[in-house]
């Protein structure tokens, strides 16, 4: 019994020592200086392409442009997209532009915690510095808004942030957004703002039990989205027989009317009215030309289970 | 009634029940979809000539427009009475809790179903890639306004044009408008697609 009661004890206090590690074990690489003069216009146009706008801002009830957005209803709990508008206090007005490019590249926040994967930073992690430098001067010129967006309403275990590290470990990688050689153009640019910026997979790639992304599984679709959305796959085949063409899916991106003459609603509809409607017609072409040749891997008979393992894109 | 008699009624009622929820939409919640399915058919129909896939006929825009307007505006709303929500039915009940935005917008898609009809006439703005240009400075204009990244947050440009001013625009302008208006009805108020 005694050697018992020892086990027990030794397993909680290196349990508790792996969590103490956990919470002072530092993540993320302090960016060099970025010393580039922000493109204002550039940088709109990156933060409509990425998702900001739409997300931070709550359109449906009137919401000041980034003053935080609708909620987010997950398994985890409901997240509120906070205020990042330029007050000092509610929203990130104190913030460096070495503070922005941490947090939007390597989603951790200025006093070092990791953010919730909500946030889908992990697609940003290729923006350049002048991405970033472009982005933070067009931040600059929204309106402050003195309003906090509420606090995210997550329970325990979930709200302990120095699980998300762990995540992190599990789950975070780069996207895949470097230039294929042999490939156009276009399918690069495609491919950058697929994978990246535009963020697809966020929503058309299933998720395990933790929320991380399947490598299986990329751009298989996601049946259980939150707010209990559906998202389609949209992998090259799987386009072509719903009669997709290049032609139709970057007019779609451009209006939402699918093939069918129906129109999009729901997240899709999100997406298009306050994000891909503002792309320039060469770049939701590229879109197109990506997803129907993109490069992922083929789906497997694994695709729909649970794994472990590191995201690709 | 003989015990018989009861029995007989209560299968009769329980069969004729079970018809009815297997058949899907009935009654105005059928007529509305079908008057949906109508205005896709008539989006099919002019979208790839505004995408600049097939080659643009000023009728097939004009007739397709005059769909769109006949199940628009008052005609739309007459067939969202109040408690006609639920199965199969997708409407949201956002519809009925925001009945103002849902009627405005129903309303808007009959300006600019108008609108495209008479600017059928006015060839596409140019297709080709070379818009691109124009498309980021059009993009562009709506998001920062003059002075801020999104302007006031009019981004969604409820712009009152009237008929006479969509009369004058390029027809492949004025059905992005009616398709903006179809999303926006979408996104907010249908619950699913499929």
């Amino acid at each position: 019994m005694r050697r018992v009661l020892a086990g027990v004890a030794v397993l909680a206090l290196s349990g508790t020592a792996a969590i103490a590690a956990l919470v002072v074990w530092p993540i993320g690489r302090p960016p060099a200086e970025i010393e580039l003069t922000g493109d204002v216009q550039r940088g709109a146009y990156l933060a409509r392409a990425s998702g900001c706008i739409a997300c931070h801002t709550n359109f449906e009830d009137g919401g000041a442009p980034l003053a935080g957005g609708a909620p987010l209803e997950t398994p985890f709990g409901v997240f509120y997209p906070p205020n990042i508008t330029t007050d000092p206090e509610h929203g990130i007005g104190d913030w460096s532009l070495s503070d922005f490019a941490m947090t939007v590249r390597q989603g951790v926040s200025p006093d070092g915690e990791p953010f919730f994967p909500a946030f889908t930073y992990p697609f940003y992690a290729d923006f350049s510095d002048q991405d970033v430098a472009d982005m933070w001067a067009a931040f600059q010129t929204v309106a402050p808004v003195t309003n906090p967006a509420p606090p995210h309403d997550v329970g325990f275990p979930f709200n302990q942030r120095w699980g998300l590290k762990l995540w992190r470990a599990l789950f975070m990688h780069d996207p895949q957004t470097e230039p294929v050689e042999g490939k156009s153009v276009d399918w690069n640019r495609g491919r950058q703002l697929v994978r990246g910026a535009a963020h697809c997979g966020a929503c058309h790639t299933g998720r395990n039990l933790a929320g991380g992304r399947m490598p299986d599984a990329v751009f298989a679709g996601n049946d259980d989205l939150p707010g209990g959305n559906k998202a389609p796959s949209i992998l090259s085949d799987d386009l072509a027989d719903r009669g997709w063409t290049v032609a139709n899916l970057s007019y779609a991106l451009q209006s939402g009317v699918t093939p069918s003459g129906d129109v999009f609603g729901g997240s899709m509809g999100e997406v298009v009215q306050n994000g891909t409607r503002f792309l320039s017609k060469s770049d939701s072409k590229a879109m197109a030309i990506y997803l129907l040749d993109s490069d992922v891997p083929e789906r497997r008979a694994l695709a729909g289970t649970p794994s472990i393992g590191k995201t690709i894109d | 009634m003989k015990p018989t008699g009861i029995i007989t009624s209560a299968v009769l009622v329980g069969v004729a029940s079970a018809a009815l929820a297997h058949s899907g939409a009935t009654g105005i919640v059928k007529e509305r979809m079908d008057a949906m399915s109508a205005m896709g058919k008539a989006v099919k129909q002019v979208a790839p000539m505004m995408s600049g896939e097939t080659a643009y006929d000023a009728d097939t825009v004009r007739h397709a427009a005059e769909t769109i307007g006949m199940h628009a505006g008052d005609a739309m709303t007459r067939l969202f009475p109040d408690g006609s929500a639920g199965m199969p039915s997708v409407a949201k009940d956002a519809i009925w809790n925001d009945w103002e935005s849902f009627a405005g917008l129903a309303e808007e898609l009959h300006r600019y179903a108008e609108g495209l009809a008479l600017a059928a006439d006015n060839a596409p703005a140019s297709q080709s890639d070379t818009m691109s240009n124009t498309s980021v400075m059009m993009g562009g204009s709506d998001m920062m306004g003059a002075n801020s990244m999104m302007g006031s947050g009019d981004m969604m440009a409820d712009d009152t044009m009237g008929r006479e001013e969509l009369a004058e625009m390029p027809a492949n302008a004025v059905f992005a408008k009616v398709s903006d208006t179809c999303s926006s009805c979408h996104t907010r108020f249908r619950a699913k697609v499929k």
